[in-house]
């Protein structure tokens, strides 16, 4: 028990009493100031985090039960820790971003009524994130990726007087809910092929002993757990609709806590994944579908968050499409980048919608902000940079080192590496240069438009740091990813860029802002050109390749199926069966009672031939 | 003897049962009961006779006790039928009728 | 014959209830005085003698009749159904602490309490049985008398489709006894001591005895009784007939039958297995279909009550552990389900989905309460309704995954029916003929029941230890 070090129950108490401070003595009497707890919080989280890597870094490994949650006879499930490379690599970029948007989000959601609930849930959803990344079982991991998806659907409907609010919660939830079936009925198998281990590290020791037919269901079910929670086809569908809550949840949902909980998990359980044949292409050629479907229709959105909503989707597409090659420690950089610039990106948006007063932001209300949102502008800009992979932003790196394994696989991995690469500087360049330059005929131009109180900007500054310069340590973080890996082959490190792939990708990179530049500022109109001339493209991406409307088909119908099943047969036929046979004994006894006809002569006659009966009984 | 007697004792018996479930009129099915019970009661007497057995004859004097005392309520039901205005006609007698 | 302490856990609310029955005005006083005395012995017995000193609080009489006597005795499972029953009583009569009722009201809650710690305490099969009728009665006239406008119909529904269920036990219980004289020439009614016959007519009696309990669970398909009494008791009597009395029947199952056909019971596994997976997916869809809160909670008690058949004809550890203990958890959050249904029907008169909307604003403490309440009725990590689910499952898995996955779909399908129903009453804006409006928040009373369910959720979610210690140490006596 004393291995555990400080700052790991620090990681895990602060946040625990934070917020049963804030609920039983703050929010009650003063609830305006319900983020100050929350915030001394973060910092400790901050702070415990920072310890925690460090020491990893120097070589501590910890996987330790702690206490025990369920038990029965001599089965039990442990709580306990696991602090590694991986975890400790995520969890550092988590607590940072995660505490950085809080800060964002205590200034930009200050004069919301629901501010001390929206404080509250924002926190435990940053709690269940960092339990996650310190969980060593399967079952802690899933108690925190449902607390996770809890907090996401309260949150996202959290101003739930709004219709879309409400429907885009629900879906989020359930969506969630359905890959959820898949981890928790893996989670069953694991323990049961494993005689009721549930920690990392012993399942995957004992899994070459089990069944293969088991391990590789189990494991194909954790694919379909990731897809939900990490966004990738065909569970994907749910993110862009959760743009629905407010801005700082939707940066800390993108960036930090929820989808990168998929991923987390693939590379978590990639002794479990790897050991199954072509289940990792399997995951690369999802995610480049993902990746390239979803640049594809962020490209055509008009709605800022949803251009950056579903530039998430395509991002963890790269890092599901990086897996894809067995490259994993790739992945966990570009997931780390990507929290960063993402969270710029997002909190930049969040800027532009509280300077113009809206909760949600369209590329026909923008234009020309440049000059009006300096500081908003130029953090935008180096996120957007770093998300296009261009030299020597972060986002270069990451994506590098993912490109350059595409580029070695050739073929159609390699083009699919040049398609997504064009894809994200493409939509992000047009999102940028629609929305600060200008304005054009169809804009309504910045207005009054200005920079928000410092909280709203310092948070933004001090990520798009991370957003430009994460990018330098790949190898550092190479070296802490490799402590406490699972595998015995070790987890190869992030490598180091080359001249070829540098062009390439800045090839692709440029070509991309180059046709954004053309098409939204040399040609001014065609961004609503387009859409007049080919209103059947337009509702193609709209409806992203029909996957929409037949997800929307498929619940209705499931709906529809269950409302037949019990109206139909459960009221009608069985309760109506059940509530008939008082019917039947009432029409039963009418029919008996007709042979009561009250006439004496007629029972002597019953009679006798009930003694006749009796009698030849007895003395036959 | 035997036979004559228990002949002439089933065929009152017969008699009797063929007058209560044949005939409506309450006074003939009484009538018809008190001839079955006491048809029963000679074939009781003589077969208790042929074995001097002392049970069977004041069984039998306990099946006139009866029989008297159903007279007595048949005849005293029927009595007050016909004092409240009903027949004394079984078909009229239908309060039972489910 | 003397009486011990066991006997006071059943007779004490039996004669509170006659005292509240004789106070008349004062009957609310005299029943809380009751319940509440009953939980204080149950807490106090408990403490004094802690989990294996309750085995030896056991009592028995003297034959009366062939073999029959009256005999008590307690484990770690009957003694935490028996808290549970304590526990739910005196939340219930809190709850309807402001009702205008008469006495009759507040002593058939007791005299429920009384039969119902009877069954769990019952260690011979005929007081069991006595005991077990013994809870239709007041139940009946809860549900008669004080329900909503159905209730006469519900009554009689519940009423004689539960004796139909009770003559197969009795028929069951009957077989077993008398085939135990045959087998061994003396008379037994001690629960813990029979054995069924094998053969056909062990199948017979087993069978019996499987749908004498099996219409109290309810198993699908003899479930028809429970929407309607449920939706048509008032909301204390729900809490009791949801909390308590589906529980007998996974009881009986754990303490009868299984216990008397050990080798039936694992040659059937599949067909109870699914039978229970039935109940767990049928009761799911059709909660989905449902418009009135209170029905559709009714139908999810369908589906949770088959995690627990789940877990207990797996008949591993985990599962027999798990599944008693998702007893208990399905009545605190179901209990605390029908509890603010009836909060909402006594301010407004309505139950149905259409008839709410935007609560989360008007009545803030509701909606948490409610959300905690529904999170951990679909197996939320961290609630206690995940703790018996995810055990009961584990079990399932290990001998028969296929059915295991029939568990988990229910799991992900509970969020479905169960989430459109919280936003249609907290979250959408009410529509034209809402009665939101008169909807106020709960008070201090009513805030302090829920309070104590919640700690309780968080208590058993968090840390089940205790709890299924003291179920496991009675699961290792029953030779399962």
């Amino acid at each position: 028990m004393n291995l555990v070090p400080w700052s790991l129950w620090l990681l895990i108490a602060s946040p625990v009493c934070a917020i049963l401070a804030v609920f039983f003595f703050v929010r009650p009497r003063k609830p305006q100031w319900s983020h100050w707890p929350i915030l001394g919080s973060c910092a400790l989280v901050c702070l415990a985090a920072t310890d925690l890597t460090s020491r990893v870094y120097a070589g501590m490994v910890l996987d330790v039960p702690v206490a025990i949650w369920m038990l029965g006879g001599d089965w039990y499930l442990p709580f306990g820790f696991r602090v590694d490379g991986l975890g400790t690599a995520v969890l550092l970029m988590v607590a940072w971003v995660g505490a950085l948007i809080q800060v964002y989000a205590s200034g930009y959601m200050k004069h919301d009524p629901g501010f001390s609930r929206f404080v509250l849930l924002f926190h435990l959803f940053y709690l269940a994130m960092i339990g996650l990344l310190v969980s060593n079982n399967f079952v802690q991991l899933y108690l925190f990726w449902e607390l996770v998806g809890v907090c996401s659907y309260f949150l996202i409907g959290f101003w739930y007087q709004k219709e879309s609010a409400r429907r885009a919660a629900l879906q989020a939830f359930l969506a969630n809910r359905v890959g959820d079936f898949g981890l928790m009925l893996a989670v069953l198998l694991l323990m049961a092929m494993t005689h009721g281990n549930t920690s990392f590290s012993s399942v995957f020791r004992l899994l070459p002993a089990a069944p293969t037919e088991m391990v590789t269901l189990a494991a194909f079910l954790v694919f379909w757990a990731a897809t939900a929670k990490s966004a990738q086809f065909p569970l994907y569908f749910w993110l862009p609709d959760a743009m629905e809550g407010p801005t700082p949840v939707s940066a800390l949902m993108h960036a930090a806590t929820m989808v990168t909980a998929g991923i987390f998990l693939l590379v978590r359980a990639w002794p479990l994944i790897s050991s199954i044949e072509l289940l990792p292409q399997l995951i690369g050629w999802v995610g480049a579908a993902t990746a390239i479907g979803a640049g594809l229709v962020a490209c055509a959105k008009t709605d800022l968050k949803r251009v950056l909503a579903y530039s998430t989707v395509s991002h963890l597409g790269i890092m599901a499409f990086a897996l894809g090659f067995g490259e994993t420690a790739p992945a966990v950089f570009h997931l780390l980048t990507h929290g960063f610039f993402k969270a710029v990106l997002f909190l930049c948006v969040g800027n532009i919608a509280h300077a113009l007063g809206k909760a949600s932001v369209g590329v026909d209300e923008t234009g020309g902000l440049a000059a009006k949102m300096p500081l908003t502008f130029g953090c935008f800009t180096a996120a957007a940079l770093s998300l296009a992979g261009l030299w020597p932003f972060a986002g270069f790196y990451s994506k590098d080192s993912i490109l350059d394994a595409a580029f070695h696989q050739g073929g159609l991995q390699a083009a699919a590496g040049v398609a997504i690469a064009f894809l994200s500087s493409f939509y992000i360049f047009r999102m940028l240069f629609l929305s600060f330059l200008g304005p054009r005929r169809e804009q309504r131009g910045p207005g009054h438009a200005h920079e928000g109180e410092p909280v709203l900007g310092i948070p933004v500054f001090f990520l798009s740091l991370g957003a430009v310069g994460a990018g330098w340590l790949s190898g550092p973080l190479s070296r802490l990813l490799a402590s406490g890996w699972m595998l015995r082959t070790g987890m190869s490190p992030v490598p180091d860029w080359t001249w070829n792939g540098l062009f390439a990708s800045q090839a692709c990179a440029l070509a991309g802002v180059g046709a954004a530049y053309f098409l939204t500022t040399l040609r001014p109109q065609w961004d609503w050109d387009w859409r007049r001339r080919f209103p059947r493209v337009e509702r193609l991406l709209e409806s992203d390749f029909g996957w929409k409307p037949t997800v929307a088909a498929f619940s209705a119908l499931v709906v529809e199926a269950a409302g037949m099943f019990s109206r139909g047969w459960d009221t009608r036929l069985w309760d109506g069966l059940v509530e008939s046979t008082a019917d039947w004994a009432k029409r039963g006894g009418e029919r008996a009672a007709s042979l009561a006809t009250g006439q004496l002569n007629d029972y002597l006659w019953w009679m006798l031939a009930g003694t006749t009966g009796l009698l030849y009984l007895v003395l036959r | 003897m035997t036979l004559s007697i228990w002949g002439v004792s089933v065929l009152l018996f017969l008699a009797g049962l063929a007058m209560v479930v044949l005939r409506r009129q309450l006074l003939a099915m009484l009538l018809g009961l008190e001839l079955m019970i006491n048809s029963v009661n000679i074939a009781l007497v003589y077969t208790g006779s042929l074995w001097a057995d002392a049970e069977a004859l004041s069984a039998a004097l306990l099946i006139l006790a009866i029989a008297a005392a159903e007279v007595v309520v048949g005849l005293s039901l029927i009595l007050k039928l016909n004092g409240a205005g009903a027949p004394v006609d079984s078909s009229g007698l239908s309060e039972l009728k489910g | 014959m003397t009486l011990g302490w066991l006997s006071l856990a059943w007779m004490l609310p039996a004669l509170f209830g006659a005292a509240a029955m004789m106070a008349g005005a004062r009957a609310r006083g005299v029943a809380l005085w009751g319940s509440g005395l009953t939980l204080s012995l149950w807490f106090v017995l408990g403490w004094t003698y802690g989990l294996e000193g309750v085995e030896s609080l056991s009592e028995s009489g003297p034959v009366l009749a062939w073999g029959i006597r009256y005999a008590l005795f307690t484990d770690g499972l009957s003694w935490s159904l028996c808290g549970l029953t304590a526990f739910l009583t005196l939340l219930s009569l809190l709850s309807s602490w402001r009702l205008r009722v008469s006495a009759a009201y507040w002593a058939c809650f007791l005299w429920l309490e009384a039969a119902l710690m009877g069954v769990f305490l019952a260690r011979d099969l005929f007081l069991f049985y006595v005991f077990w009728e013994a809870t239709l009665i007041p139940m009946f006239f809860i549900i008669g008398l004080w329900g909503s406008e159905n209730r006469r119909h519900a009554a009689m529904k519940f009423f004689l489709f539960t004796f139909f269920g009770s003559l197969f036990l009795l028929l069951g219980l009957l077989g077993l006894v008398s085939e135990n004289h045959r087998m061994t020439g003396g008379w037994n009614w001690d629960m813990a001591a029979l054995t069924g016959p094998d053969g056909g007519m062990g199948l017979a009696i087993f069978l019996a005895l499987i749908l004498g309990f099996g219409v109290k669970v309810p198993i699908v398909p003899f479930h028809a009784w429970l929407p309607d009494a449920h939706t048509e008791a008032p909301a204390a009597g729900s809490v009791m007939l949801a909390g308590v009395m589906l529980k007998m029947g996974v009881y009986g199952i754990l303490r009868v039958a299984i216990p008397a056909f050990p080798k039936l019971a694992w040659d059937l596994l599949p067909w109870l297995g699914l039978l229970a997976a039935v109940n767990v997916i049928y009761g799911a869809i059709c909660a989905m279909a449902q418009s009135d809160l209170k029905r559709l909670v009714a139908y999810s008690s369908v589906s949770h009550l088959g995690f627990c058949l789940l877990g207990v004809f797996s008949r591993t550890p985990e599962g027999l552990t798990g599944g008693s203990l998702q007893l208990i958890n399905h009545g605190l959050s179901t209990g605390a389900l029908f509890l603010l249904v009836g909060f909402l029907y006594e301010r407004a008169h309505r139950r149905g989905l259409a008839d709410f909307g935007d609560l989360a604003s008007r009545a803030p403490w509701m909606t948490l309460f409610f959300s905690i309440a529904i999170f951990s009725s679909i197996g939320l990590p961290g609630l206690n309704g995940f703790v018996g689910e995810f055990m009961s499952l584990a079990g399932m898995t290990r001998v028969f995954a296929g059915l295991a996955v029939a568990g988990v779909l229910g799991v992900a399908l509970s969020a479905a029916y169960a989430l459109p129903a919280y936003q249609a009453v907290f979250w959408r804006e009410p529509g034209p003929g809402s009665v939101s409006a008169q909807v106020g928040d709960l008070d201090g009373r009513e805030k302090a029941i829920l309070w104590a369910l919640t700690v309780l959720m968080f208590a058993i979610g968090l840390y089940p230890k205790p709890w299924l210690e003291m179920i496991w140490s009675a699961m290792q006596g029953l030779q399962l």
